[in-house]
């Protein structure tokens, strides 16, 4: 499903001197695989998943999307694949604090022209699943951080997207609700979506179909 | 509905801010529209007739600054080809002691022989609020103008003192935004009286009997209007070669002088306007921006969520558009309560602002379109960066 070759990104340090974060990644990730990166802080993984989702574009390589090459298309056509392929869970959540629970599992839906009854009823499905129905009409700021990440995993899911990128999704999370997350994102694998996840948690290599450790800008095996 | 409410309530800094903009920008401009009214309305007044007066100093005459212009004059001029009507004016300060300064906020006793009718071409009558206009054959009655009443809670029915005399109110002329909102319009019978009570050199002449005057010889001055086709200024010239001691004036002539002795005032007020225009733009951009830019985050996660540039730009237009309209909306009000409330109880009942529809209309139109443009601006701004920028720098 995600094909990556050559991924290729370097930053400017305030001196102006080049640090190179990827140096040549290679990552072909198949649909209802789950895979695993780890590596210490600052070694660019996060940086990997941007360019693998589109959220940044790499100084060289490419990135598929099944046979589409994806990381060549032009701004809007990028958003679009990202609406249609990817499906995004973050350290932070990231909730749109003016919005409900529920509006912002919906706000996935309203960018791939996919709203409508159905979708609200999917929403609430997915709410209920990850047992934060009751919560639905309560805003972020209300929410505690392992509820907000439920809901952000909604989010991430609900338009189906083949493709999961999880960037540390227990980061912030006690472990009871780290282990929830790291069980709802297998299951999605179960279910057929490739999903990549950052993570530091040694269980979250549990049932993953491939680990990686990304050290020197380039993907190791451990 | 509610989600609309939700919305103005995530923005509501925002929209105080804008509405402090637009308060500022409109009240500034009722302040110069006021400005340009009366200036306008003087304009108006000149050109609508020609204004005459005896020739000489006229001390304590005021605005006239002419010497008596005798019932004998008053007949040649109207005898002048061209001329339609002639009536006789006694403009007198209300208060003596400041006559010898041309403010524009001077109030003035008018005595007028209503026996003829009004010649200026522009004022054939004044528009009453209340009451009636003076009649012919009217004594001790006054008509007053709207700021003049409002500064003394005058009625129709009420009565105010002049030189001693006590006179019935029996009309308030609407608010006209020029001079003769400050105006008394009394009988020309009674303006004599009060301009001998008031002039010592006057009472004086008069009881030496060095002069042989009647009543009708005391006018500080005439209107004169002229027939249907008839050059103004045409007639004018010949009022001037024909009829010997008097002052004339090209109502062009004094258009032209009334425009030059209003330029300072023109240029504080396109100095007004342009602060306005400044500040007011300048804090509504700035505030409209802010709101963009701290959002920044927000954005990053929409175009994550598959939002395009597009879609992003008409819900930045959509809620910018109701932001503004909103907070403009808000900021008219909070200027005409400013305004209502200076113009009532500071002021004096002197109206110091203007808001003209031009105006209202005119700082909406401009709010909303640089609010809308500076929001547009500070999106595209923002989705300059990537995604992944965006939600950094917001984070």
């Amino acid at each position: 499903m995600l094909r990556a070759t050559g991924l290729l990104k370097s930053y400017r340090a305030p001196s102006g001197a080049p640090i190179r974060v990827l140096a040549g990644v290679d990552l072909a990730v198949k649909a209802g695989e789950l895979v695993v990166v780890t590596g210490p802080s600052g070694s660019g993984k996060s940086t990997l998943l941007n360019v693998l989702g589109l959220l940044e574009d790499g100084d060289g390589g490419e990135v598929r999307f099944d046979d589409e090459r994806v990381s060549r298309l032009g701004r809007a056509a990028k958003s679009r694949a990202r609406g249609r392929y990817v499906g995004f869970l973050f350290q932070s959540f990231l909730l749109l604090p003016t919005l409900t629970a529920l509006e912002n599992v919906l706000l996935a839906a309203q960018y791939v022209g996919r709203s409508g009854s159905a979708t609200r009823r999917r929403a609430m499905e997915l709410l209920k699943e990850v047992g934060v129905a009751d919560r639905m009409d309560h805003f972020p700021a209300q929410l505690s951080g392992g509820e907000q990440q439920r809901v952000a995993f909604c989010r991430a899911v609900l338009n189906d997207p083949p493709l999961l990128l999880a960037d540390e999704p227990t980061g912030n999370l006690d472990d009871a609700n780290g282990a929830l997350i790291l069980e709802a994102l297998r299951g999605r694998a179960r279910a057929g979506a490739a999903v990549v996840v950052v993570s530091h948690r040694p269980d979250a290599a549990v049932g993953a179909s491939a680990l990686y450790r990304l050290r020197g800008g380039v993907l190791e095996s451990p | 509905m509610v989600k609309p409410l939700r919305l103005l309530r995530g923005y509501l800094f925002t929209v105080v801010g804008i509405a402090i903009g637009v308060a500022g920008l409109v009240a500034l401009g009722a302040m110069s529209e006021r400005i340009v009214r009366f200036i306008e309305g003087g304009d108006r007044f000149v050109l609508g007739q020609i204004s005459v007066a005896g020739r000489g100093m006229g001390m304590g005459t005021g605005f006239t600054a002419g010497g008596l212009l005798p019932a004998a004059t008053i007949r040649a001029l109207a005898d002048v080809p061209g001329v339609e009507g002639v009536q006789a004016q006694i403009m007198l300060p209300l208060d003596p002691s400041t006559s010898q300064f041309m403010t524009l906020t001077q109030e003035l006793i008018l005595g007028v022989d209503i026996s003829v009718p009004m010649p200026n071409r522009h004022y054939r009558s004044l528009p009453v609020r209340a009451g009636r206009f003076l009649r012919d054959g009217d004594r001790r009655v006054a008509v007053v103008g709207a700021a003049f009443a409002a500064s003394r809670g005058l009625a129709v029915g009420a009565h105010i003192t002049l030189e001693g005399e006590s006179y019935e109110v029996v009309g308030v002329l609407d608010r006209m935004l020029t001079a003769p909102d400050r105006f008394v319009f009394v009988p020309i019978a009674d303006a004599r009286a009060q301009w001998v009570a008031k002039d010592r050199l006057l009472r004086t002449v008069l009881a030496s009997g060095g002069m042989a005057l009647t009543a009708s010889d005391l006018n500080t001055g005439a209107a004169v209007g002229w027939r249907d086709g008839a050059d103004p200024d045409g007639v004018a010239l010949r009022i001037r070669e024909r009829v010997p001691g008097v002052n004339v004036q090209l109502p062009s002539e004094l258009s032209r002088l009334l425009r030059s002795s209003t330029a300072f005032f023109s240029a504080l007020l396109a100095g007004i306007g342009a602060l306005a225009f400044v500040i007011g733009g300048l804090s509504l951009a700035n505030t409209m921006a802010a709101a963009v830019f701290e959002r920044i985050r927000d954005f990053g996660v929409k175009r994550a969520l598959g939002a395009t540039d597009l879609q992003l730009g008409r819900e930045v237009l959509a809620e910018s558009l109701a932001i503004t309209l909103v907070g403009g909306l808000a900021g008219v009000g909070l200027a005409l309560g400013l305004g209502w409330l200076i113009d009532g109880y500071v002021a004096r009942a002197q109206q110091l602002f203007y808001f003209s529809p031009r105006l209202l209309g005119g700082a909406l139109a401009f709010s909303i379109l640089l609010g809308t443009a500076a929001a547009v601006y500070a999106t595209a701004r923002v989705v300059s960066v990537s995604p992944a920028e965006a939600i950094r720098r917001g984070t």
